[in-house]
């Protein structure tokens, strides 16, 4: 009885959000098949009885018509496809050696790195004036160099192990991203100043975006790494099989799922970003975010193609999400919570 | 386990090229930036860099419009992640016991977390229009004066309040409703043999149960909140005039439009620093919270 009563506020309340969460999705979807007058002469809602559909919208965005659309959507195919690859690959290879190895970090090294790269830069930018990317590369190096040797010697202090590193990672994510991309976008225009072009290119959009995806890779990946038995590998390294090959040999092809998903969420973060594309794009690699945005100004009233624009952005989207949808429902999502 | 503690040099060959993409990338320029925050520092007109001590970080921190977008953004990120947690922890339970058409709800539940926020904007610019848009349409069908929903600067906040709710509940959804699926049925097994009426049974045995991952869950989208910035860019640029303007917002104003790099730098640090606060203090409430109910 009281069960009843229950099940039907449930039902009422997921057929509530159900409307809710749809109806936006359908205005897009109609809207882009509406004729101009449809749209200006107040809201109209049903194809064939409210208006008379037409692909009118379509033909002129794929024309050139009325500003290029093509463009932005090979930008943001090849830079997602690209970025989404490398975080992956590098993520899984990171995560797996999370995972399976133990890594142990003085903090005092790390400090050490922070104290040279800071000090370096300021002698090599202010007393040396040196171009600053020729001295963020040297202290990088430098730094790097510092922090491993002193890694090796028994310094004391706390030692950071897997966690910490993973952590690291993470944090990433935690940081404001406007705080790393403003500082990414100093970085670049200073490189351009030295003539390399990382401003509004591929390689400089595709490096952002790896770097913004690897958190992901390597927090999902270790969840997928830590159910994949390791019986089996032990197996293969008593056969003297190298670990490189016991990776992508063995490993990979039993996390297989986990790396489709992890793709499938990384690939839909990096598509749909926008703050990092705002700031490291100006015309020839814009990417479809960007287009969107400029949409709302650019058109005013022009619903029909800003709706097209939006629906180019979401179609993709919808197929990510019936596919992890899928996976959810085996169950394979839940393990990555916990 | 031996594989683990094997003392195996290609570990490094698995680790650094993450390692090193995320530290050049995402961390080292961060130095640079530092440095530039105590430097006045402007590409148009462009004047060479002078050292200013802490001057930048005093300006953003007696601006007026700054702390505007910190509270703009603080009512936004709360008043949005409280009812994307109380609908959406509500909706993982109603899927969590079968509603009719739960595999129907299930990827329309999904779907807008995995769409550009830029694109939601859009969309939601269509739907709010004060003359042509559906819920005008509405309100002027019910015989009430129309409502201009982005430019008043109250209905605009809610607007976008709405559209955080919409697009980011799915993620709580999707959390919770795997939390629930994770808890031990014998424990529900007893209390329904005991008899305990459905809302105790929900006050005592599964919120408790669930509140470390609320706790995550709740963090994560605090974290992610305070990063809004394209659904207000494309939606009200913003305006009226700053009545929405978030932080990053405000931040890349003062960098693209004013050119002002030191004092953007000196921004996003700020920043950083509030966020890491916050965060903090979340963190330290959420282990009170557990404690109690320990």
């Amino acid at each position: 009885m009281e069960t009843r009563l229950y099940r039907r506020i449930g039902l009422v309340i997921a057929l509530g959000w159900l409307f809710f969460t749809l109806f936006p999705l359908y205005w897009v979807l109609v809207t882009a098949f509406k004729p101009p007058l449809a749209v200006s002469q107040g809201a109209t809602f049903v194809p064939f009885i409210d208006f008379q559909p037409t692909l009118q919208a379509f033909a002129d965005a794929f024309a050139g018509l009325r500003g290029d659309f093509l463009p932005p959507i090979i930008a943001s195919t090849l830079v997602t496809l690209t970025a989404t690859a490398l975080s992956v690959f590098f993520g899984a290879m990171a995560a797996y050696a999370l995972v399976r190895f133990t890594f142990r970090i003085k903090l005092l090294a790390g400090i050490a790195f922070g104290v040279v790269a800071i000090g370096g830069f300021l002698v090599l930018d202010k007393v040396l004036h040196v171009p600053v990317p020729y001295a963020l590369g040297l202290v990088l190096v430098g730094g790097l160099a510092v922090a491993i040797v002193l890694n090796r010697l028994p310094l004391p202090g706390p030692v950071l192990v897997n966690d910490d590193v993973t952590f690291w990672f993470v944090s990433q994510r935690m940081f404001p991203p406007i705080v790393s991309a403003f500082a990414l976008f100093l970085v670049y225009a200073e490189m351009r100043k030295v003539g390399v072009q990382m401003l509004d290119s591929m390689p400089g959009l595709v490096l952002a975006y790896t770097a913004f995806g690897l958190p992901f890779a390597v927090w999902l990946m270790r969840d997928f790494f830590q159910n994949v038995p390791v019986e089996v590998e032990e197996a293969a390294m008593v056969d003297n099989v190298g670990r490189l090959r016991i990776f992508f040999q063995i490993v990979v092809p039993m996390a297989t799922p986990g790396i489709v998903a992890t793709s499938m969420i990384v690939l839909a973060f990096i598509w749909n970003e926008f703050l990092l594309a705002l700031l490291l794009t100006s015309a020839r690699w814009q990417t479809l975010p960007i287009l969107l945005a400029g949409q709302s100004s650019s058109r005013g009233d022009e619903w029909w193609a800003i709706s097209v624009a939006a629906l180019i952005s979401i179609l993709p989207m919808i197929v990510v999400a019936i596919f992890l949808g899928r996976m959810m429902r085996s169950g394979l999502l839940a393990g990555s919570i916990k | 386990m031996s594989v683990g503690t094997a003392p195996d040099r290609v570990k490094y060959l698995f680790i650094w090229p993450a390692f090193l993409v995320v530290l050049t990338v995402s961390l080292f320029p961060l130095i640079y930036a530092l440095i530039v925050s105590f430097q006045a520092v402007r590409l148009v007109p462009p004047v060479p860099p002078r050292f200013v001590g802490l001057d930048n970080y005093a300006q953003v921190l007696g601006s007026g419009r700054f702390w505007g977008a910190m509270w703009t953004t603080t009512i936004i990120v709360f008043v949005s992640v409280a009812l994307q947690y109380v609908i959406g922890f509500t909706l993982a339970l109603v899927l969590h016991h079968n509603v009719p058409g739960a595999a129907l709800y299930r990827v329309s539940f999904l779907l807008p977390m995995f769409l550009a926020p830029v694109g939601v904007a859009l969309i939601a610019r269509m739907i709010f229009h004060p003359v042509l848009g559906p819920v005008n349409a509405l309100i002027t069908g019910l015989g009430f004066p129309t409502v201009t929903f982005l430019t008043d600067p109250a209905l605009a906040i809610s607007v976008l309040i709405l559209v955080e709710v919409w697009q980011w509940t799915p993620f709580v959804v999707l959390l919770m409703l795997a939390g629930l699926q994770g808890l031990p049925a014998e424990v529900f097994e007893a209390a329904r043999v005991d008899n305990i009426p459905v809302l105790r049974r929900f006050r005592d045995i599964t919120f408790p149960m669930l509140l470390p991952l609320s706790t995550a869950v709740v963090f994560i989208r605090l974290i992610e909140g305070y990063k809004v910035v394209d659904t207000a860019f494309v939606l009200t640029g913003g305006g009226p005039g700053t009545a929405t303007e978030t932080l990053t917002l405000y931040a890349y104003y003062e960098g693209f439009r004013k050119f002002n790099i030191g004092m953007t730098s000196a921004l996003s640090f700020v920043f950083l620093v509030v966020v890491t606060i916050a965060g903090t203090l979340y963190l330290v409430a959420a282990q009170r919270l557990a404690r109690r109910y320990r």
